[in-house]
């Protein structure tokens, strides 16, 4: 029997090709989108979930009341770990983190390599597989190192270096280490990115700040002991914090901070390891949000959704071709459940070759999909069983649904009447259009959150920061010498270039360099009784005129001897509250006051979604510079790139030069939201041509089922176009009230969105027209092609063939 | 006796009033008759013929099919009982297009759940019997409207059904395709004790049966 339905099956499709072809086609890709953003997404939600502990650990977040609000901070200071591992009960094991950059010499080689300063239980808490050496306690003795293979090959040229002594840059000075173990490569979806791993204890700020309270500069991860939760360890924390932070919170009260809801200024908070990646800090609470990989199931979900809506309403429209057969086949004895596999075998053929090519498609779009999402999906992700067993799932129920239910509709039709050829069809008719509204709701909803999602990069991308970035260059000192003497250096060697203009440097970069790297630092004083925190920024004393800064008020640095005072930005000017900023004196370091020698405009030192918050730049040779920047002229500035670079080969022969302009960083901050974009993009592009293809399948079928009233309104004279507007209209209508429809949505969606940005483009109505707009045009010319054929055929052919 | 129809009543609702399709309709029918049912056009012939083949339903009456009470039956078990005893004939063959001579046969058997060498073995004596084994693997539209209709019936007898229901069975056919048709039903019921009842416009045709019943309005005369 299955074999005769099969046979039938075939038969039927190989009859009607031009439907076959567009459900084979809409489904296949509709399976091969699913299959890769159920990846992409997949991916991100395994973010650490590769370590054995993953459910015990901890980040240590510290929330703040403070004046401002609320402030959450990941950063910790020194002493926190070991006295809440020694004061707080409940855990198992600590471990303080610090990544960074940092210069790797090994006999001629310098090569810059991304390090962790961690705590000797780090490779006993998190899952980093150790390949060969100790792998009990790989970080026993001070100058113990952990590289992993990528690493060692790139210092090293080969993994087989157990023993083998290296030097790191700390402080300036050559410090000699010695590999203990080599760890496997990290994984893609690992929060912790490292190529060595080094004691916490040899980084060069600990000695300072071993016993400081007040200086944070690195995470702390807590793994905790079984049956412990993190509320509880949360509420035995509190007064721990009393005792250690009592100082700090004298201060947020005498500031005038008010206490949370019971009554504390500071917390200690627990984000489980799982959460790491999916957590923000923005307005002092801790957030989780897994809206991104949702989102991305959302948008594959509704793929599929449109590409089924196709297929059933093109099988309901079929109905009515094979009303006799129904009708034969109950006559001769066929019960509805016969009839029924009958149906849903003949699309369950349909899907299984579609999703035979779905995931042919999807192996071969593999790699362009990666580079163009920027998302490190693999194929071994494709073959895991979690993924499977996913998709056999979900193929089994969009079978059992999407081809059951035409294939019910079918086998309950009544006898005599589909005999007759009669079919009532105003009930699958009001299903077949909600079902095509929802398509074209789906539709809007995509182009206009991509055409709103452009507007918001391109307003970014063309915001003016308030300084120079198109003629600045910035690269990391990533090289042996001493930063200040490396910028001086810089600035004499290309001083007789006229395209020159001007060479600096500071200890932070403007949005994200080919490195990589990002910091900030911030520090809090006392100023007339009260707390005032500020941005810090070390810089060269040509910073403000190399980035173009507007000076306001006072003057800017005039030379490498201005160490003495500090320029700070408007909004640090309104901080401090003076009428005359240029009055005040800042007790930066304790006893030491620092006048202020200007002020100049704000800008936008961090990404767009913040405010500009205060700003004090500090001269100082004794912290370090961490990148160059130097102003070229609008002429020729890729020979003045040329000429950067060679001057740096010249002066840190052995050193990488990572030189790119800064209106590039900039671009680089949002390339997430540029992702997104595309992605969605890309997704409402497959979401329109699915929906059209069902779209003109719909028509031919239409137009094939009215042939006969086609003919006799041509007969009694109506027109061409009377023809083609009556044959149109009812689809363009289902557009319209798409639109109706899903319009608010979308505004909602959106404005939720822009939200997450301090510098948002308006919401204008112009977003929702141009969307419908589009898919209002796209349908028409969809439909139009087919019911313009049909009004124009000769009317006594198409009444003969009835 | 074969089928027993007592008092039988269908009726449509039109515009709050009732129209009657048939009205209080007896009649039964012994096992090797061949019956002709007659009347002009909308007098009920084919609602009786639809109504005796189980294929529609009635709103009042009793109908007995070989002392089954086919009223109070459930589909499923009634939907058994035709598949086992009755075929049907149609005007317009009603053959599968997709499906070629061969396959149109089997698949009444497909639905009786018969082993597929049983199943073979009845369709190649089918094929013998109507002498169209040459045409087995032709589609239907292939044939002529006599040939389709000789496989029309070979598929109605195939299951070997006490009673045959033939829908104007000549209709679409031209005189001697019809007449053909019509030899071949009278040797049906007198060779193979076939019970036969065919709706038929033509008197010519009705004469071939042993029986006729007159139709008006629904209602026997």
């Amino acid at each position: 029997m299955f074999k005769n339905y099969l046979k039938i099956a075939w038969r039927n499709l190989i009859k009607d090709k031009t439907n076959t072809g567009l459900n084979v086609v809409g489904l296949s890709i509709a399976f091969a989108v699913v299959i890769l953003l159920g990846m992409a997404a997949m991916f991100q939600l395994s973010y650490d979930d590769f370590h054995a502990n993953v459910d015990s650990i901890y980040k240590v977040v510290r929330t703040e009341q403070t004046p401002k609000g609320p402030k959450a901070g990941t950063v910790q200071p020194a002493p926190l770990a070991p006295a809440l591992y020694a004061e707080v009960p409940g855990v198992k094991r600590i471990a303080r983190c610090v990544e960074d950059g940092t210069l790797a010499l090994y006999n001629d080689k310098e090569v810059s390599m991304d390090i962790i300063w961690v705590d000797q239980e780090f490779f006993s808490m998190f899952s980093f597989p150790i390949l060969n050496g100790n792998d009990k306690n790989p970080l026993e003795n001070l100058n113990s190192v952990v590289v992993t293979k990528d690493g060692a090959n790139k210092l090293f040229g080969s993994t087989d270096v157990i023993g083998k002594t290296f030097n790191l840059l700390v402080n300036g000075q050559e410090t000699p280490f010695t590999v203990s173990a080599i760890a496997d490569n990290i994984l893609p979806q690992s929060n912790l990115d490292f190529q060595i791993a080094a004691r916490f204890e040899s980084h060069n700020e600990y000695n300072e700040s071993k016993e400081a309270w007040d200086r944070q500069y690195h995470a702390v991860y807590v793994e905790l002991d079984e049956g412990m939760t993190a509320s509880v360890f949360e509420k035995s924390s509190e007064p721990f914090i009393d005792l250690h932070y009592e100082e700090g919170i004298n201060r947020l009260k005498r500031d005038g901070a008010t206490a949370d809801e019971n009554g504390r200024f500071i917390n200690l908070k627990l984000v489980p390891l799982k959460d790491v990646h999916f957590a923000k800090f923005k307005n002092g609470f801790v957030e989780v949000s897994r809206s991104r990989p949702y989102l991305i199931f959302g948008i594959a979900l509704l793929i599929l959704f449109i590409a089924c809506v196709n297929y059933i309403n093109m099988s309901i429209a079929k109905t009515a071709k094979r009303l006799k057969e129904i009708g034969m086949r109950k006559t001769l004895g066929a019960q509805k459940q016969q009839l029924f596999f009958q149906f849903w075998s003949e699309s369950l053929f349909v899907f299984l070759l579609s999703i035979t090519i779905g995931v042919v498609l999807s192996a071969v779009f593999l790699n362009d999909f990666k580079s163009m999402f920027n998302t490190q999906i693999s194929s071994e992700l494709l073959l895991s069983p979690v993924f499977l067993v996913g998709l056999l799932l979900t193929v089994l129920v969009i079978t059992m649904l999407v081809g059951g239910y035409p294939a019910l509709l079918m086998s309950r039709l009544g006898t005599i009447q589909s005999l007759k050829g009669k079919l009532e069809s105003s009930g699958s008719n009001k299903v077949r259009n909600v079902l095509m509204v929802f398509q074209f709701g789906i539709a809007i909803l995509m182009i206009v959150g991509t055409l709103v999602l452009w507007g918001q990069i391109d307003y970014m991308r063309n915001k003016d920061l308030g300084f120079d970035k198109e003629q600045v260059v910035s690269f990391p000192l990533n090289g042996k010498r001493n930063s200040h003497d490396m910028v001086e250096l810089l600035r004499d060697e290309l001083s007789g270039n006229p395209d020159i203009i001007s060479v600096s440097g500071s200890d932070s970069n403007l949005g994200l360099g080919k490195d990589g790297g990002r910091s900030s630092s911030g520090i809090g004083f006392e100023y007339k009784g009260r707390i005032v925190m500020t941005n810090f920024l070390v810089v060269n004393h040509e910073y403000i005129q190399t980035l173009g800064l507007n000076v306001v008020a006072g003057r800017s640095f005039e030379s490498a001897g201005d160490s003495l005072g500090v320029v700070i930005n408007e909004a640090m000017a309104k901080e401090l509250g003076e009428q005359d900023p240029l009055i005040s004196q800042l007790e930066i370091d304790d006893g030491v006051f620092y006048p202020v020698y200007g002020v100049v405009k704000d800008y936008n030192f961090t990404d767009l979604d913040r405010e500009i918050a205060p700003m004090t730049f500090f001269m100082s040779r004794q912290q370090n510079l961490t990148y160059g920047f130097v102003k070229v002229s609008p002429a020729n500035m890729a020979n003045s790139y040329a000429a950067i670079e060679s001057a740096w080969k010249k002066l840190e022969p052995n050193a990488e030069f990572l030189g790119s302009f800064v209106d590039e960083n900039i671009d680089r901050t949002f390339k997430q939201e540029k992702t997104t974009a595309k992605m969605i993009a890309s997704g409402s592009i497959i979401a329109i041509l699915l929906s059209c293809m069902g779209l003109f399948a719909m028509s031919l079928l239409i137009v094939s089922q009215r042939t006969k009233e086609i003919g006799i309104r041509k007969v009694v004279g109506a027109s061409v176009t009377s023809i083609t507007y009556i044959l149109t209209k009812d689809f363009l209508k289902l557009v319209l009230i798409a639109f109706v429809i899903a319009s608010p949505i979308a505004w909602w969606a959106m404005r939720e969105w822009l939200q997450n940005y301090a510098y948002k483009i308006e919401l204008s109505i112009w977003y929702f027209v141009a969307a419908g707009a589009l898919a209002l045009i796209i349908a028409f010319l969809t439909i139009g092609t087919r019911t313009v054929r049909a009004a124009r055929a000769n009317p006594v052919k198409s009444l003969r063939t009835e | 006796m074969l089928l027993q129809l007592k008092n039988i009543f269908k009726w449509v609702q039109q515009g709050g009033q009732r129209v009657f399709l048939l009205k209080d309709i007896n009649l039964e029918v012994e096992e090797g008759e061949f019956i002709s049912i007659m009347g002009p056009s909308g007098s009920g012939k084919s609602t009786l013929l639809n109504v005796i083949g189980m294929l529609d339903t009635f709103d009042e009456g009793e109908y007995g099919f070989l002392s089954e009470s086919v009223h109070t039956l459930k589909e499923k078990y009634r939907s058994n009982l035709y598949k086992e005893y009755i075929g049907f004939v149609f005007q317009s063959y009603h053959l599968l297009d997709d499906l070629t001579v061969e396959e149109n046969l089997e698949m009444p058997l497909l639905y009786k759940k018969i082993k597929s060498s049983e199943r073979k073995a009845l369709v190649a004596d089918m094929l013998d019997r109507f002498n169209i084994v040459g045409k087995k693997d032709l589609f239907p539209t292939q044939l002529s409207g006599g040939q389709q209709q000789l496989v029309g019936v070979a598929r109605a007898l195939i299951g070997k059904p006490k009673l045959i229901l033939a829908d104007e069975p000549t209709g679409n056919l031209n005189s001697q395709q019809s007449e053909e048709i019509m030899e071949l039903f009278k040797k049906l019921n007198e060779e193979d004790g076939v019970t036969i009842i065919q709706v038929t416009h033509s008197e010519k045709n009705a004469e071939y049966g042993s029986r006729i019943i007159n139709l008006l309005d629904g209602r026997k005369i």
